[in-house]
């Protein structure tokens, strides 16, 4: 494939976001969480699939013509898609670049899997995991102290 | 900065030894001067679930310091049963009490009521997860028998799924040095998978065996716990395991001195009562400890602990 011929396939934005090496087939589980801000009500998205990528094989990418990306939004990237490429573009040209990362703690970003959970009783409060130990694939529930992993808290994130 | 006291996980070993420390000096101070500690203080017992053992002792633990009690022993009582949130009734209660017991159905309910309240919170036990002044006096209990309880060999038997006093109890004994753990349940009481995963990288072992005889015959001390009928979605499952382990004097025949008995009690067939009258049952003693242990823990989070006695 010809740079030309990519140009043809992915047309550059002038103002907005990239985000870049989304993990193959996650592209629509992204768009969804794009689909539940409001404040991206107005923004023009453009969903590429299954892309051919170096680095990671295939990969899924959104460009997302709009002035800010939320912040809220970048959290649940990170747990839907570790290590995505987040790039701020201005006319035309990447002025930012940042990769996000899983962070140890993240605050009301998902429900517990536990039902039995008291924040489910009491929606207002915030939920909160944090990572068991470092490298640890396993997040604590703050309240319920329910052991889970990040796949599972994904299936439980909050709008 | 208040205190609280929430979940083993909290804790380190230091901080669980202290404890123990701390509940061995309040049982040596007399009865008459203990009653005047804390004068005019007040605890107030949350029970959105029943527990008249646990709440008994707390309440006895305070009054027995010169403290009193409030508080309620079911959720049917409380503004719960209006349809008022756990958080409205945690903000309320701490305007009325220098410190607040809670035990409620719903995991998490302490942490949260931690996070509301500007009093002290102790978790008198959330649904299936955390019990940790049941743990302390466990701890408490074997140490006062044994004089240790590092390298202790313990056998575990009965609900080892749903009990949360067994969960606690294994978490606090993750930290002690060569703990060797037995665990005897119904296949479908087994201890949850993540607990014996979390025995990796520590010097405390688990080992599941057979038969609670085998248990007696491998260990110093045998914790029991009843099968807990409210525990099981479906009753049928609960009559199959009800009876699937009861202890009586003559399995204590030939056990190696010196042995004990515990539980956390109420017990329903999984102790028989001959077994009260041998010298291996230690579990009214350990009810009597939960007393002292409940009290310094009481004194420890009202910031009133009993300065060490003189040996002079």
């Amino acid at each position: 494939m010809t740079p030309r011929n990519q140009i043809l396939l992915i047309p550059k934005i002038e103002n907005g976001f990239v985000i870049d090496h989304i993990t193959a087939g996650l592209g629509i589980q992204v768009m969804a969480l794009i689909g539940r801000r409001p404040e991206l009500e107005e923004a023009v998205v453009t969903l590429g699939l299954n892309y051919k990528s170096t680095r990671m094989g295939r990969k899924d990418m959104i460009k997302l013509q709009a002035d800010l990306l939320p912040s809220r939004l970048m959290q649940m990237l990170a747990l839907v898609s570790p290590g995505v490429t987040i790039k701020h573009i201005k006319n035309f040209e990447v002025i930012e670049k940042v990769v996000v990362q899983v962070p140890e703690l993240f605050d009301n970003l998902a429900r517990c899997i536990n039902p039995n959970c008291i924040t489910h009783a009491e929606p207002h409060v915030s939920t909160r995991f944090k990572r068991l130990e470092s490298g640890s694939k396993y997040f604590k529930c703050a309240h319920c102290e329910r052991v889970c992993t990040l796949t599972e808290l994904v299936e439980h994130l909050k709008g | 900065m208040k205190k609280d006291l929430i979940s083993i996980d909290d804790l380190t070993l230091e901080q669980i030894m202290e404890y123990l420390d701390l509940a061995a000096r309040v049982e040596s101070i007399p009865d008459a001067e203990k009653a005047s500690l804390l004068p005019g203080k007040l605890l107030a017992t949350l029970f959105f679930e029943p527990s008249t053992r646990t709440r008994l002792s707390f309440e006895a633990a305070m009054c027995r310091l010169g403290g009193r009690v409030i508080g309620f022993s079911e959720a049917a009582n409380s503004s719960t049963s209006k349809g008022e949130s756990f958080s409205d009734t945690i903000r309320t209660v701490e305007q009325y009490a220098d410190l607040i017991a809670v035990r409620h159905p719903k995991e998490g309910t302490a942490r949260l009521a931690s996070e509301i309240a500007s009093v002290p919170i102790l978790n008198a036990g959330d649904g299936s997860n955390q019990h940790p002044t049941q743990t302390l006096l466990d701890l408490y209990t074997i140490r006062k028998f044994f004089g240790k309880v590092a390298g202790l060999k313990i056998a575990l038997v009965g609900d080892l799924k749903y009990s949360r006093t067994i969960h606690s109890l294994c978490h606090a004994l993750l930290m002690f040095d060569q703990v060797s753990i037995r665990l005897v349940s119904p296949d479908s009481l087994r201890l949850p998978s993540y607990l014996m995963k979390a025995a990796a990288g520590t010097t405390t072992t688990f080992e599941e065996v057979d038969s609670l005889e085998e248990a007696i015959a491998q260990s110093d001390l045998v914790y029991m716990t009843r099968i807990q009928k409210e525990r099981f979605p479906d009753l049928v499952d609960y009559e199959k395991v009800k009876n699937v382990y009861c202890l009586d004097a003559a399995m204590l025949a030939d056990v190696p001195e010196p042995f004990k008995v515990l539980h956390p009690l109420p017990r329903v067939n999984e102790i028989s009562p001959d077994v009260d009258a041998t010298p291996y049952a230690g579990y009214f003693e350990q009810a009597r400890n939960g007393m002292i242990m409940r009290q310094a823990l009481i004194l420890d989070l009202l910031d009133a602990r009993p300065e060490p006695r003189s040996t002079i």
